[in-house]
């Protein structure tokens, strides 16, 4: 209980603000009520011990790591990792903290940096000092409500709220919706190296296989081994595809709402130095973004189910000194154009600066960028000292400008680019694998045919009228899939295929036209039989007959329906 | 001068001087000037100052998109910040309200940024109806647009305001001046 005054302050809060006395709740005006308890209700008791911890840089220290480990594992606040830095960082702007050393980072940030906010200073070109950081801490909510407050510059507040709902509809709307449609069509997948190679593999198996079938040797009795191979592969990778993106997408909705839930319930604050009166909404990206990654920071746990949300939050905290963001966000999560050539410089020249978000628009590309890049180092030059001899040529191998856009038409996309999502490769696999199941889609039919055999069918009405015609009519509803041979001693050999026949006895039958044979002579002319056979055959090839699933006599089929 | 001339003589010799280059003493009709308040020195712009701010209507339309208990956000109080002739309506949240043994403790918060915050306020006190102001005393810069007032208090107002409760309506309004304050 070396810190005793601070639970004295801290009880004194509380009880005041119970009592009416204070209109914050203890953590959210903890500053304030500091400055109230210090100057006036503290006794000299306490002044002696705040004296005492404030001796040295040590002792200071203590106090610090006494409030993250201690104070604040006492305090039950939900949600609550980042309280122990914001009560550092408003105790450090008053007295006695604000002379104690160890308070110093504490003054100017809250240790939660985000990606800094392109704002342009009164009639600036674009400026290194133009890019600055923003923080965003979620602290939880009292009865005094969940809020949004900027700190430390000035903006209207339905520009701070578009942020908010769009980080909302990001977490669990249509923003969400949004972002899983970019990452199932170009988003790299949470597979281990080596499943990712067994999936490919699979997929071009899958391709040869189709190939085999369509091209390759006649299979004979080997069809339903490769036809069941197929379908199995297919099916396997569809599921693991399909399973894949549905647990993620289910699962990073989950979280999202368990984030959004979050962002409803608690109180936000929005941090960028400077004491700025933001004119224009162009901050509302970095804004947005920020918030996300306060929510984060305030309870990691809640992502960590989602390997989405956790790759995101991770590659964005890695990260934040290198990138930079600009654009309108809308509430729905789009983004609006917004100036951007003297932003653009104001990255070129800034030494960190990596990746700028900015919104889809015509300069957002390279071009402009390496024209920037040319006519700043042009104006930032002096005039070239001749160091060479006349006669030394210059070769000019400068690099690119180290810079990159990425332009987003939705905050979707920034989340996309800055989780580092986006994968060609993915693009083209997606693209094979949607060619593939196209083509097993329409080859459903013949692989059914050739896996679960239709039910034989049946000789029906109507026989044929003409004495040059047998018909086989089938009661099936797969006409395709048979087809009839006449095998006989009177009549030549003759195959027919299945097929729905209109004209006045519209029936699905197999048509033989009757050819007699002319050296037997000795034969009936009601001898022989009609076979009925199934065909097997994938898109556009058929492969020999498959079994005979039924056998009828020239007799009976004649006279089907005549007796 | 002579360098037998003692340390005392030299003094005294120094007191003389000074006392024939000083200003002369101010009359008490002066004093008694200096020590009136401003709504006695200037009782006109008092009266202008006062209509103005008893003209001034605030109050919360709850339309509000997020949860927030009505009953602890407070309630604004009307407030002119009154800067040489410039004059700003806006209103300030009553943060911290304290009265014991006589003295108010005070915090309050200004609703509107202003380009420069003044270190300090001489804040007028003025009733809600009453033209004339219940108190008057300096606000100190706290932290981020947040002032502290310490003053003693009348017997009869610490006795009216004992009771009140930071989330109540509060029974005056403010005129807040600056030190720039020309008047």
């Amino acid at each position: 209980m070396g810190f005793v005054w601070f639970w004295t302050f801290w009880h004194w809060s509380k009880e005041s603000f119970r009592a009416g006395a204070l209109l914050r709740s203890p953590l959210q005006g903890v500053g304030s009520h500091w400055d109230e308890w210090f100057r006036n209700e503290a006794s000299p008791n306490d002044l002696a011990l705040i004296e005492e911890a404030g001796r040295s840089e040590s002792t200071q220290r203590e106090f610090l790591a006494w409030l993250f480990r201690h104070w604040a594992s006492e305090v039950p606040l939900p949600q609550g990792r980042m309280v122990p830095c914001f009560v550092a960082a408003q105790l450090a702007q008053i007295p006695p903290f604000d002379r104690w050393a160890a308070f110093e980072k504490y003054r100017t940030s809250y240790g939660a940096a985000g990606i800094s906010a392109i704002v342009l200073t009164e009639e600036s070109l674009g400026e290194p000092r133009d890019l600055r950081t923003v923080e965003a801490i979620a602290l939880p909510a009292d009865s005094t409500g969940s809020g949004l407050v900027a700190e430390g510059f000035q903006a209207e507040a339905t520009e701070l709220a578009s942020a908010k709902s769009a980080a909302k509809s990001l977490l669990s709307g249509r923003g969400l919706l949004v972002f899983i449609v970019l990452w199932v069509i170009s988003g790299r997948r949470p597979y281990a190296r080596w499943l990712s190679h067994v999936l490919t593999s699979g997929w071009i198996a899958t391709a040869g296989l189709i190939l085999f079938l369509l091209v390759g040797p006649e299979p004979g009795n080997q069809l339903f081994l490769y036809s069941a191979l197929l379908v199995a592969l297919w099916g396997s990778l569809i599921a693991i595809a399909v399973g894949t993106v549905a647990t993620q997408a289910w699962r990073a909705w989950r979280a999202g709402n368990a984030l959004r839930n979050d962002l409803e319930t608690s109180h936000v604050r929005l941090r960028m130095n400077g004491g700025l009166r933001l004119k224009g909404a162009s901050a509302g990206l970095p804004f947005c973004l920020n918030m996300l990654l306060g929510l984060y920071y305030a309870r990691p746990d809640a992502a960590s189910r989602s390997w989405i949300w956790h790759r995101f939050f991770s590659a964005m905290k890695g990260e934040t000194k290198s990138w930079a963001g600009t654009g309108v966000v809308t509430t729905s999560g789009f983004l609006l154009p917004v100036v951007l050539e003297p932003k653009l410089r104001a990255c070129l020249r800034h030494e960190e600066i990596r990746h700028v978000l900015t919104p889809h628009q015509r300069e957002a590309n390279n071009r402009t960028l390496d024209e920037l890049s040319k006519s700043s180092s042009r104006s930032a030059k002096p005039a070239p000292v001749e160091l060479f001899p006349s006669t030394m040529q210059v070769g000019l191998a400068a690099e690119r400008p180290q810079l990159r856009i990425h332009g987003c038409r939705h905050v979707a996309q920034a989340v996309m680019a800055m989780g580092r999502f986006g994968d060609r490769r993915r693009i083209l696999a997606n693209a094979f694998g949607v060619g593939v199941t196209a083509v097993m889609l329409l080859a459903a039919p013949d692989l059914r045919s050739v896996l679960l055999p239709h039910c034989a069918p049946v000789a029906v009405q109507p026989a044929s009228p003409s004495p040059y015609y047998i018909w086989a009519s089938l009661d099936t509803a797969h006409p395709r899939y048979f087809s009839a041979v006449l095998e006989s001693p009177y009549w030549s050999n003759r195959r027919a295929d299945v097929r729905p026949q209109g004209g006045l006895t519209p029936s699905v039958r197999a048509e033989i036209q009757l050819h007699r044979v002319v050296a037997n002579t000795a034969a009936d002319h009601e001898e022989g039989v009609v076979w009925i056979e199934r065909r097997r055959r994938f898109l556009t090839r058929e492969f020999l007959p498959g079994e005979r699933v039924g056998r009828y006599s020239i007799r009976y089929l004649t006279r089907l329906g005549h007796e | 001068m002579s360098d037998e001339v003692s340390i005392e003589q030299l003094l005294r010799w120094r007191v003389a001087r000074a006392g024939a280059e000083a200003p002369p003493a101010p009359r008490a009709a002066r004093l008694l000037e200096l020590a009136r308040p401003w709504w006695e020195t200037w009782p006109e712009r008092f009266h202008l100052l006062v209509e103005r701010l008893g003209s001034i209507q605030i109050a919360y339309g709850h339309a509000m998109a997020e949860p927030v208990d009505a009953r602890r956000s407070g309630y604004p109080v009307p407030t002119l910040i009154v800067r040489g002739a410039e004059e700003l309506e806006t209103s300030v949240s009553v943060l911290y309200l304290g009265v014991r043994d006589g003295r108010l403790r005070l915090r309050f918060q200004l609703e509107s940024v202003l380009a420069h915050t003044p270190k300090t306020f001489e804040v007028t006190f003025v009733a809600q109806g009453f033209t004339r102001p219940l108190l008057s005393t300096p606000a100190v810069l706290s932290v981020d647009r947040e002032y502290r007032i310490d003053c003693e208090l009348p017997e009869e107002l610490g006795r009216n305001w004992k009771e009140l409760k930071v989330t109540d309506r509060m029974p005056f309004r403010l005129i807040l001046r600056s030190d720039k304050d020309g008047s």
